[in-house]
């Protein structure tokens, strides 16, 4: 398995910010993209951008290299709930967006767009929801990472955690707003 | 070192340039002229003729001139929708051909001569031979579109150096004097034919992509479609009788070259004066056609863009406010309606120093510097713009490389076999949003081979790589024994013309054994539906139309109301049809009504 900190020449920690990536990877790119050589040494780079930059594959990277697995067990109970509510949204969402793309009639569709605003509400309601959810675990990460050289494996149970809720929660996150976007079209 | 040239392969125009001395320079023809119309004309003997010679035979010869073949390349006879081409677009096992009198050519083909006439202009204007070029695609071009393009380049007799995204060239373009900068920036590209969005960061000389967008079948061709429908009715208004004859090619063709014109000439013009002379007999069109009509036809087209925006900017994770320019390029953001809708969609005033026509070709020259190595410390990172996924068990696409990701890139997946002694394995490769596998494009299949072993034993690894140029790669890998194999994929429609024919005979002349029944029933669902809608659109919003337009809905209504108890489904048909259109205005006054409630309950 490379390791991918190393080969942006980062430190191995929980948190580190977009810029310091960003920077950490053009400079490997540009040593790089003169010699179309090396475009495989290239696809690896890459692949280490994409993973360290965003915060649940860089933690699940980070609890492999260092425990060889990334430990992510049962999502929370919090979550679950949240999911259920999400689950319900999208849903919601689309049967809505269904029968009124079905729609041929301007009346019937005008009369359907009157009941889109109680459904726009909904999903502004769940993406601020996610969204918050999503800060939450980012500053549990930064919180985690002050004591990550101290603490290392008493902070794998909790980073683990958080990778797995992070990727939910944006997962969902996408599916919501792509709603978002599908009742715009319609609308 | 031989040079590299850029080429902007459009829909409507095409492009070349060179470096010359550190600048990017744009190579005009003999005639003095920099773009060259996408256009071929295939003669009955002789060489085909290229450009703006076989532009001009568009009118005069539509079934022998062919324009607009980017919308063909790449495509599969399945997937494509009608077109509406004076000549003919066939399909033969599995593949578009384009049918001149006894000649068939395919889309590459087509292209290939007109990268063929590019090619030269450059030789006869630079004086010495040119065989390296870098080509664009429309960002949101999938992987055989790609590879078609790459075909057409090879037919052309270059070596392609790199197929490089329009939008990313048109950044280039923006950015060549701007290497100091750090910013964030959008290109809408509204071209002929296609339509992309990409979003980037500039960062002091790296020109990363952070997410693209798009549709590869909208654009000025779409506008000028309905301007053609729109001049055929007023044609018809004044002239009844050659109805019949309007769907003639030759008469489609005049109207086409006609409308394009007018369209252009009211991006800076209010009105136009549209005239047709002679149009039949010594029957004269003449017609005074204003933007607004224009605006009119292309609103609906242009609001197609606006979910693009929406979701490239979802995926760059930014909003549009933190965007510090958003650039237009694509001969259609000369129009007014596009800019204002920019303004809109990007809340600011959009960015017109690029010419809409040749920033994407100066931005294919300066990669052809960048790869030559006289254009130095720019860095160019872009994406891939499509999801790349296997179809899973049970008809669902499972993602292995998501869009957006940074090319070059790579994904493994092991495969295993489920039975003792399976000896093999199909996979469909796929590019896509959609989550179920039927509703993506399927770039091809390939069977994996395994030993006979166990149930479970057999490990083969299968590489996908995407490549710089957006290009899929295959490679499987037989664990056990270390035997690699790069994989080519097989078109996913072998399948006959005739065994397709065969299935759409088949479906039709089942759908005929209960049509009538079923037209009459969907009739009456849809008036049961209908009734009860206008009644309460006319209790919410009745008030506010005059009683002239209220007594005309109520002769509607009672004319559906009738037809019900007449068993007549064409009768039907009718009257739902027909109160849809008288209510049409009901329609917009609910919407109104709904939007300045919401906007009401904001504040």
């Amino acid at each position: 398995m490379i390791d991918y900190f190393a080969l942006l020449d980062l430190e191995r920690r929980p948190a580190i910010t977009e810029e310091t990536v960003k920077e950490a990877y053009f400079r490997k790119c540009e040593s790089l993209h003169s010699d179309p050589a090396r475009s495989g040494e290239l696809i690896a780079v890459n692949a280490a951008f994409q993973t360290i930059v965003n915060p649940a594959t860089r933690i699940q990277h980070l609890l492999m290299l260092e425990f060889g697995d990334a430990g992510g067990g049962q999502i929370e109970p919090d979550l679950g709930e949240l999911f259920g509510t999400i689950v319900e949204v999208l849903q919601i969402a689309d049967q809505e967006l269904g029968s009124l793309s079905a729609r041929s009639s301007p009346i019937l569709r005008a009369l359907a767009f009157q009941r889109l605003d109680g459904l726009r509400e909904k999903l502004v309601r769940a993406e601020k929801e996610l969204s918050q959810r999503e800060s939450g675990l980012l500053a549990e990460v930064v919180r985690l990472d002050k004591s990550w050289f101290k603490s290392t494996v008493q902070s794998r149970h909790p980073l683990a955690q958080i990778a797995l809720g992070l990727t939910f929660v944006r997962k969902w996150l996408s599916q919501v707003r792509e709603r978002k976007i599908r009742l715009e079209e319609l609308a | 070192m031989t040079d590299i040239v850029g080429i902007d392969l459009g829909t409507t125009n095409s492009l070349i340039g060179v470096m010359d001395s550190g600048f990017p320079i744009l190579i005009a023809d003999r005639e003095g002229s920099r773009l060259t119309p996408s256009v071929v004309y295939v003669p009955e003997s002789g060489d085909p003729i290229v450009g703006a010679p076989a532009n001009r035979m568009r009118a005069l010869m539509p079934e022998r001139t062919l324009y607009s073949v980017k919308r063909l390349i790449g495509r599969r006879p399945g997937e494509s929708e009608k077109e509406d081409f004076p000549f003919a677009v066939r399909s033969q096992n599995g593949r578009m051909l384009l049918e001149i009198g006894d000649r068939l050519l395919n889309p590459e083909e087509v292209s290939s001569l007109v990268l063929k006439k590019l090619k030269a202009d450059a030789e006869a204007s630079l004086g010495r031979s040119v065989d390296r070029a870098v080509i664009t695609v429309p960002a949101y071009f999938n992987d055989l579109q790609r590879q078609a393009t790459k075909r057409a380049g090879e037919l052309a007799e270059f070596t392609i150096e790199r197929i490089i995204n329009e939008p990313t060239a048109a950044a280039l373009a923006y950015g060549l004097d701007r290497l100091r900068d750090r910013s964030k920036i959008a290109v809408y590209d509204l071209g002929g034919g296609t339509f992309d969005i990409s979003i980037l960061e500039l960062n002091e000389g790296i020109f990363r992509v952070l997410s693209t967008n798009g549709n590869t079948r909208l654009g000025g061709d779409d506008i000028d479609r309905e301007l053609v429908r729109l001049l055929k009715e007023r044609i018809i208004g004044r002239y009844p009788e050659l109805r019949p004859e309007l769907d003639d090619r030759m008469f489609f063709a005049r109207i086409r070259e006609t409308a394009h014109e007018a369209k252009l000439r009211l991006s800076t013009e209010d009105v136009v004066q549209v005239e047709i002379p002679f149009l039949s007999g010594n029957r004269s069109f003449s017609y005074t056609l204003t933007r607004q009509e224009l605006e009119a036809v292309a609103r609906p087209i242009i609001r197609r863009t606006r979910s693009h925006c929406l979701r490239s900017l979802d995926d760059a994770k930014l909003d549009p406010r933190t965007l510090d320019e958003v650039i237009l390029v694509g001969g259609v953001t000369r129009m007014p309606i596009v800019r204002q809708f920019c303004a809109e969609v990007f809340q600011r005033l959009p960015n017109i120093t690029q010419n809409p026509d040749e920033a994407v070709a100066v931005g294919a020259t300066i990669q052809a510097g960048i790869l030559s190595g006289e254009v130095q410390n720019i860095l160019l990172l872009d994406v891939t713009p499509l999801s790349l996924g296997i179809e899973t068990f049970g008809g669902l696409m499972n993602v292995l490389i998501p869009r957006n990701s940074t090319i070059p890139c790579k994904a493994g997946e092991m495969f295993t076999n489920a039975v003792a002694n399976q000896n093999s394995m199909q996979i469909v490769v796929l590019q896509g949003e959609r989550e179920l596998a039927k509703d993506n494009w399927e770039l091809g299949r390939f069977d994996i081979e395994f030993e006979p072993v166990l149930k479970a034993v057999a490990r083969v690894g299968v590489q996908f790589e995407i490549d710089a140029d957006g290009i899929l790669h295959v490679l499987a890998r037989d664990t056990r024994t270390g035997r690699e194999k790069v994989i080519e994929l097989s078109s996913a429609v072998d399948v006959s013309d005739d065994a397709v024919e065969k299935m759409i005979a088949e479906s039709l002349d089942h759908a005929f054994e209960d049509m009538s029944e079923r037209v009459w029933t969907e009739a009456v669902l849809k008036s049961n539906e209908l009734l009860p809608a206008v009644r309460s659109a006319l209790t919410l919003v009745g008030d506010q139309i005059t009683s002239d337009d209220q007594k005309k809905i109520d002769v509607l209504v009672i004319e559906v109301e009738a037809a019900l108890k007449s068993h007549d489904s064409h009768r039907l048909k009718k009257a739902n049809a027909e109160l849809d259109e008288g209510t049409q205005h009901l329609a917009t006054l609910l919407i109104d009504r709904a939007m300045s409630e919401a906007a009401r309950r904001k504040k």
